[in-house]
């Protein structure tokens, strides 16, 4: 078959594709490809401005607003990463990943950060709108918006850990309510922490309870606990724990299916 | 450069690979060819470095360590995912990042791929072929040693068709040794240098593909569409017959080439009163050779 058309112009010269192409890693190719759906990213960004306009413009309760910002967050997080990494999976994407010189760890965290930022720009609109609503303390939106941030790492952690347990994107939905919602209640989003006891201790290593508390405090309100500094420093915590978790998480993520 | 000794992939329901023993040289194409379930692609991902053996072992270039061999990998598997949204410039250019490849190798395999005046645009516009023959692009970067394909011909037009096999001629020409998973058995005939046919997970034969024509040597295919169902019994009765298996509509009997012999097919169809609605006779291939070895079709 060497005869056949195609064969003689593998030598021939053509202009360098990748000079103008940007994509040198995998972060970069997710996250172009995210920014490339426009619609969708116009919906992504838009959404919550549903949400926390009438939030901070109507003085709303600040336990109640910080509750349903702090679920934003959590379901910004999980959902996005949970159900896009079990779609690219159902496509077939992980399969191709998996047999390229790149370690599982790296494959996970670089698919993680990609959405992972796009989420951050998500989360900065919501502070944007109430740093202009609230006008609060400088400190305060700062350490409230790494928190969330963080926050958004933990949540993706989470949807990331679904993705490892099923290839369906409607199952992973229905995984993520279920992991979502109890650890939503034991942060005391609903009833507020308890002072002692085994809830005060699990709400301590939960970022949700760090983050109602922070976004109660950019609404003037007066939550139970909760300083800037503390923001910061389990921010960071939570942040770090996240991406390694996301790292750890490679293997399982990839193995699946194999 | 590829050795699997007592590989063994099997799933739940059974299917699956194994226990198999397998080799690859260099040079060589090799055409893993079975019926649907009979393990070609368990076979192929395992061999791929995709899928991890239950029990076995392989070998790639003497390494057993998958995450060391894999830049020396070409694969394609048989979904066509990529970066949709983005380019085949920016999906190949990915890829030869990571792969360590030159980028200006990948100019000359969209032109070869006919994808040059597309390269711009999404691969959301792309049609199915066209994803194929970007898989295969990004296949074929870094001109990898070892090269393993699921169905390269599928979705593929002619000229695509010509394309990959005359690629995959060429790559092993130069020393690349090439697997290949596959029922399109005009394309292995074409291309393959070995076969190796699979049925329920296990090799049933492993030979040279001149071997293996060579041994259908006088024998015909002869393909029968009949009302009703076909005395299959009766035909295989008749000598020189060697092989009989029902096809929709029909039956292929495969035999010895002898004066009389569709007389006497006939006859038994006619014995049987059977109307015959159609009838070919041709040279036989590597269907028929695995039709003889098993009793099957590789279509069942």
């Amino acid at each position: 078959m060497s005869d056949q058309p195609g064969v003689g112009t593998l030598g021939q010269s053509m202009p360098a594709v990748s000079a103008s192409c940007p994509t040198r890693s995998l972060w970069q190719l997710e996250l172009l490809a995210t920014l490339s759906r426009r619609r969708a990213l116009l919906i992504k960004m838009g959404f919550p401005l549903l949400l926390v306009i009438p939030l901070a413009a109507t003085g709303a309760p600040q336990f109640f607003a910080g509750m349903l910002l702090t679920i934003l967050i959590a379901m910004v997080g999980t959902v996005g990463t949970g159900v896009s990494v079990t779609r690219s999976r159902g496509a077939g994407w992980l399969d191709r990943l998996a047999v390229l010189p790149l370690p599982a760890w790296r494959i996970s965290l670089e698919i993680f950060i990609a959405g992972w930022l796009v989420d951050c720009v998500q989360a900065t609109v919501i502070f944007a709108v109430l740093e202009v609503a609230q006008r609060p303390d400088p400190i305060v939106i700062l350490s409230t918006w790494l928190l969330a941030l963080a926050t958004l790492a933990f949540s993706g952690a989470i949807g990331l850990g679904v993705a490892t347990l099923t290839d369906n994107a409607g199952e992973a939905m229905l995984f993520l309510a279920v992991i979502l919602a109890p650890l939503l209640f034991l942060s005391g989003l609903f009833t507020g922490v308890p002072g002692e006891g085994v809830r005060y201790w699990v709400a301590q290593v939960l970022p949700f309870s760090y983050l109602t508390d922070g976004f109660q405090l950019v609404l003037h309100g007066n939550p139970p606990s909760g300083t800037p500094a503390a923001f910061l420093i389990a921010g960071s915590v939570f942040l770090i724990v996240s991406l390694a978790a996301c790292a750890a998480l490679g293997r399982p993520l990839m193995t699946r299916g194999a | 450069m590829l050795r699997a000794e007592q590989l063994l992939r099997r799933f739940r329901n059974g299917r699956g690979v194994g226990p198999v023993d397998l080799e690859l040289r260099e040079g060589e194409i090799l055409a893993l060819v079975g019926p649907n379930g009979s393990g070609k692609t368990t076979l192929l991902r395992c061999l791929a470095t995709r899928s991890r053996p239950q029990q076995g072992s392989i070998r790639w270039f003497g390494d057993s360590a998958p995450a060391r061999v894999r830049s020396r990998l070409g694969v394609v598997f048989d979904a066509t995912a990529h970066a949709d949204e983005l380019s085949a410039k920016a999906n190949l250019g990915f890829f030869a990042s990571v792969k360590g490849v030159p980028s200006n190798d990948a100019g000359p395999l969209l032109v070869a791929a006919e994808l040059a005046e597309v390269a711009d645009e999404p691969v959301t516009s792309y049609s199915y072929g066209m994803r194929r023959r970007l898989l295969l692009a990004e296949a074929l970067l870094g001109n990898p040693e070892l090269m393993l394909l699921d169905e390269p011909t599928v979705g593929l037009d002619v000229s695509g068709q010509r394309w990959i096999g005359a690629v995959l001629e060429e790559r092993a020409h130069n020393g690349a040794a090439v697997c290949i998973s596959t029922n399109d058995t005009e394309f292995v005939e074409a291309v393959a240098t070995r076969v190796c046919f699979l049925m329920d997970g296990k090799v049933v034969r492993d030979a040279p593909l001149p071997d293996l024509l060579s041994s259908l040597g006088g024998t015909r295919e002869i393909r029968l569409s009949c009302r009703g169902a076909l005395p299959i019994q009766a035909m295989e009765a008749v000598s020189g017959v060697e092989g009989v298996a029902p096809i929709e509509g029909g039956v292929v009997v495969l035999a010895r080439q002898r004066d009389g012999l569709l007389a006497e097919l006939l006859s038994t169809l006619g014995g049987l009163d059977r109307s015959l609605v159609d009838l070919s006779v041709r040279e036989p291939g590597l269907a028929d050779c695995f039709l003889k070895l098993t009793g099957r079709t590789l279509h069942e």
